[in-house]
């Protein structure tokens, strides 16, 4: 059976300024570093066979970013528990971290939420500002996860606006039937009406900057970002700092994430950074 | 000393790749800044990603970072669309390490690779809020420094540098941080910016040009002359004799965006003693020192383990030539099994190590070179015959047989590559049309090999304009103006007809022009390149943004003659710029050498022969450090062929009439 690791990772601070590319790249190189035996491509460049979630604008915080790495056949090793950091002829075995918890079955991190050796691993090999906050074993079958991810969770500023005017603009947003907004894409300017992507929409606080809203923006038929948004609410103000705080995807009791963030959740509650 | 990133922040938003400006490399040091500290700011004067791979900057930034008395970080020029925000905003250049305004450093210190950033000097002077112009910046102001090849002719940055560095820079860093940390103690008072610089001038390889008298003599330059009998009249390079008390990098900066040659980069040897004519890295680098063979497996392990990289470059002028070279591409490639910990994750070859093999000698790319390379995912070749014809690569000492080609082009095909790339020079001493048309002839050859072994065999085939370097045995050489190098271009293209497995590139002609008045420049050359940095003129290095006409409209406005600085052979006698400069090369092995390139005499390689005492030894007591007593791949050179049998065509050079008019070198036309 294949099997693939999938990777919740955080992208805070000035790291937001890296392209989705450079994150690929980025990640590639930390796999490798830790030496976990994912599968590569065949043929005369073997790549490694990557899969990302949905793409994360440029200059974009996240705290909800996926990646998925399909491992090599006999990266699992059947029965017992594992010692922490024990290889064997195929390369390391991925092993929980001992003392928190008790050991996975296979000496694995379970689909269950955790905090493994391979998180820690992963998160030292990446650069400041991408943290790995949670790793599930999952079947290598199902839909890719750009395919199942369905909504979004976002965290935005509006620079220079105080809350009570954010309030007003989000009502006003969320009565109107219908938001037109312009975009360019592939170098054509096209508008949308893009209200009914907005699921939520509300003032959470306020940071130095101005006022911070969250929402809840659709992912289908394509991801519409919280900048669009910004033109509608506050056409003379700009966008501050966006944060992706969750991907939704639909599972069997109702909405789910991908993987959840467990131990590590404490590192995230600092606000929006600056 | 405050970081600038909150300021800098609000506009990354708005400008391409914001990635340049964030560091946040694995590597990367944030050194603090204090009185006790002398803080360099080592600046790449073009884009991070050109500059972020500079071997150079990255090794004193280790050496000066592991100092108890000094801090380093970088800085890059900010791309046009930045640089504006910048400049809206009045924020000044800054470090991509702690973001520190670069005004707050002790010494800003440029690499210079190539001529044409010599205009982004000047602008990241400016943008540091300094004067451009050494005379008129303030005692407390940062001292600018200058090292890099280019510093072998200093001339034309002389007036916006305060100190150049000539030669290797790991010695001499220490003794500059001694010197101008003592100064700082003093509190950098009122007057005595003067008396650092006189205590700069009088390290060994460093080149204060304020302390210099210019003299000349209509056009010509009579001589450049010491103010003060303690400033040296011969400023020599320094060369460190032995590389591996040098294993530096040893923590190579992993940048988090995609840079030019994103791959680590182990340097296996410094200097080469090929002795191509044209070639100023070979001449100034001199003489040939390897890295033992277990230093260099220890940083290629090392270095790999702790980057995450899968790629390899064995860094050198002429990789092949290094000792063992099959064995070490070989340990490299299968290393990657032990490093990366797994033999069979998906296909044997998955986790193998590319190698990379910068500046290939064709009479060295073997077929075992080649299978052990093409083990891993096969990496990009390129070869560099430089010219078309025998006789010519005899004139330039190119000593590399068409045979020794087509056998490094039948390794390569014959291990599963389908394309590789030839490098040549156009405008070359005694270039005849002849020899410019044997290009394309070279090139179908090697497809036609191709052809054996594979449907898809292509070649690219890459002109470069000859620009005569400071140092070298051509240094007395008139450049071809560019509509000759584009004739030649043209003579290339129509003689390769409807060939459609080779594709050609050039280089453009008028860029070679404006590099060339920058190459052979003296201190006159300063105010063009002053002129054309206030009308714009930045990034000459990127096609879009480069314009002769600017160029020719500077040395227009200054009164200086493109025919006198570029096109125009020198003579045996003429004071040349960079005469005051020392690379360790005797003058008359210079002139010599140019005068049995002219014969079609070649040289062989001092190397695996006797010496022919050129002075880069003789003269700073040192030798090559060499571990094979014979060319390591055989090849032509360096076994016994027969070198002198070049001039069964007879070779004149004539003196240029005037620019423009006909062909600039003998036989041209």
């Amino acid at each position: 059976m294949s099997l693939r690791l999938r990777v919740r990772f955080s992208k805070v601070g000035k790291i937001r300024f890296i392209g989705h590319r450079d994150v690929a790249r980025v990640t590639e190189r930390a796999v490798r570093k830790v030496g976990l035996p994912v599968a590569y491509s065949q043929g005369f460049s073997p790549r490694m066979k990557l899969s990302f979630g949905l793409a994360l604008p440029t200059g974009y915080e996240s705290e909800a970013e996926f990646v998925e790495l399909p491992l090599v056949a006999d990266a699992v090793r059947d029965g017992g528990a594992a010692e922490p950091g024990a290889r064997h002829a195929a390369g390391p075995v991925i092993v929980c971290r001992g003392g928190t918890h008790a050991p996975c079955e296979r000496g694995l991190p379970s689909t269950a939420p955790s905090y493994c050796t391979v998180a820690g691993a992963l998160s030292e090999a990446l650069p400041v500002g991408m943290e790995v906050s949670a790793v599930t074993l999952v079947d290598g079958r199902g839909p890719s996860l750009q395919a199942a991810v369905h909504t979004c969770g976002w965290q935005f500023e509006i620079v220079g606006l105080d809350a009570s005017a954010a309030a007003k603009a989000v009502a006003d947003l969320l009565a109107a039937g219908t938001v037109v907004t312009e975009r360019v894409h592939k170098g054509e300017t096209v508008s949308s009406n893009i209200r009914p992507s907005v699921e939520v929409l509300q003032v959470v606080g306020c940071s130095d900057r101005g006022a911070v809203l969250s929402a809840e923006l659709s992912a289908t038929p394509r991801v519409v970002r919280p900048s669009e948004l910004v033109p509608a609410l506050a056409p003379a103000h700009e966008m501050g700092i966006a944060r992706r705080t969750h991907q939704w995807t639909s599972g069997a009791a109702g909405r789910a994430e991908p993987a959840v963030p467990a131990m590590c959740a404490q590192r995230h509650k600092e606000p929006i950074s600056g | 000393m405050t970081t600038l990133w909150p300021r800098l922040e609000p506009l990354l938003p708005r400008v391409s790749k914001p990635a340049r400006y964030i560091g946040c490399e694995d590597g990367m040091q944030r050194p603090t800044a204090g009185p006790h500290l002398t803080s360099w700011l080592l600046a790449y004067p073009d884009t991070y990603e050109i500059g972020l791979p500079n071997q150079g900057l990255q090794i004193l930034y280790e050496l000066l970072n592991e100092r108890p008395d000094a801090s380093a970080e970088r800085t890059y020029a900010p791309w046009i669309d930045l640089e504006a925000e910048m400049r809206a905003a009045g924020l000044p250049l800054f470090s991509v390490d702690t973001h520190r305004a670069a005004g707050d450093f002790d010494i800003i210190a440029f690499n210079l690779s190539a001529e044409l950033v010599y205009t982004n000097v000047l602008n990241c002077i400016d943008l540091a809020g300094l004067e451009v112009r050494a005379a008129r910046r303030n005692d407390d102001d940062p001292l600018i420094g200058a090292g890099g090849h280019c510093a072998y002719n200093p001339e034309p940055l002389a007036d916006f540098v305060d100190f150049f560095v000539i030669g290797d820079g790991e010695e001499v860093v220490s003794e500059i941080t001694e010197a101008v940390g003592a100064w700082k103690r003093t509190g950098k008072r009122p007057g005595t910016r003067s008396t650092i610089l006189r205590d700069l001038a009088g390290i060994e390889g460093v080149y204060v040009p304020a302390m210099y008298d210019v003299a000349y003599d209509g056009p010509a330059l009579a001589a450049v002359t010491p103010k003060y009998p303690d400033v040296p009249a011969l400023v020599a390079k320094r060369t460190v004799a032995d590389l591996a008390e040098w294993p530096y990098p040893r923590r190579q900066l992993v940048p988090v965006t995609e840079v030019v040659h994103d791959r680590l980069s182990v340097e296996v040897f410094r200097g080469c003693t090929r002795g191509c004519r044209f070639c100023q890295a070979g001449m100034i680098t001199r003489p040939v020192r390897e890295r033992p063979a277990a230093q260099v497996r220890e940083m290629v392990t090392s270095g790999l383990e702790r980057s995450g990289y899968d790629e390899v470059s064995l860094m050198s002028l002429s990789t092949a030539d290094y000792s063992g070279i099959a064995e070490l591409v070989r340990d490299t490639v299968t290393g990657g099994n032990i490093t990366a910990g797994a033999s069979n994750t998906a296909g044997a070859d998955a986790n193998r190590i590319s190698v990379s093999l910068p500046s290939m000698r064709v009479d060295a790319f073997t077929v075992d070179v080649a299978a052990q390379v093409s083990r891993a995912r096969r990496t990009g070749l390129t070869f560099a015959p430089e010219a078309g014809s025998w006789r010519l690569r005899q004139i330039i000492n190119k000593l590399i047989t068409e045979e020794d080609l087509y056998g490094a082009v039948r390794s390569a095909y014959s291990q599963g590559w389908h394309r590789m790339k030839l490098y040549f020079l156009t405008g070359l001493p005694s270039e005849m049309d002849p020899d410019t048309e044997a290009i394309a002839h070279l090139a179908a050859a090697c497809t036609q090999i191709g052809q054996e072994y594979t449907k898809r065999a292509s070649v690219t085939v890459s002109l470069g304009g000859f620009v005569p370097k400071p140092h070298t045995p051509f240094q007395w050489f008139g450049q071809n103006p560019p509509e000759e190098l584009a004739r030649k271009v043209r003579l290339v293209r129509s003689a390769l007809g409807r060939n459609r497995r080779v594709q050609l590139k050039w280089h453009d002609p008028a860029a070679s022009t404006a590099e060339g008045i920058a190459s052979r420049g003296d201190r006159r050359v300063g105010a063009v390149i002053e002129y054309v940095w206030r009308k714009g003129g930045t990034f000459q290095e990127w096609s879009e943004r480069f314009d002769l006409a600017l160029w020719e409209e500077a040395m227009a406005a200054c009164g200086l003659s493109l025919d006198w600085y570029v096109y125009r052979h020198r003579g045996e006698h003429e004071v040349l710029p960079w005469d005051h400069i020392g690379a360790g090369l005797h003058r008359d092995f210079l002139w010599h050498d140019w005068q049995d390139a002219l014969a079609g005499h070649g040289l062989p390689d001092c190397r695996w022969t006797p010496c022919y005492d050129c002075g880069a030894c003789t003269e700073y007591g040192i030798e090559h450090m060499v571990a094979s007593p014979v060319a390591p791949n055989g090849g032509s050179q360096g076994t016994g062929q027969d070198l002198a049998t070049g001039h069964l065509v007879p070779v004149e050079l004539r003196p240029r009439q005037l620019a423009g008019a006909g062909a600039p070198s003998g036989g041209g036309a």
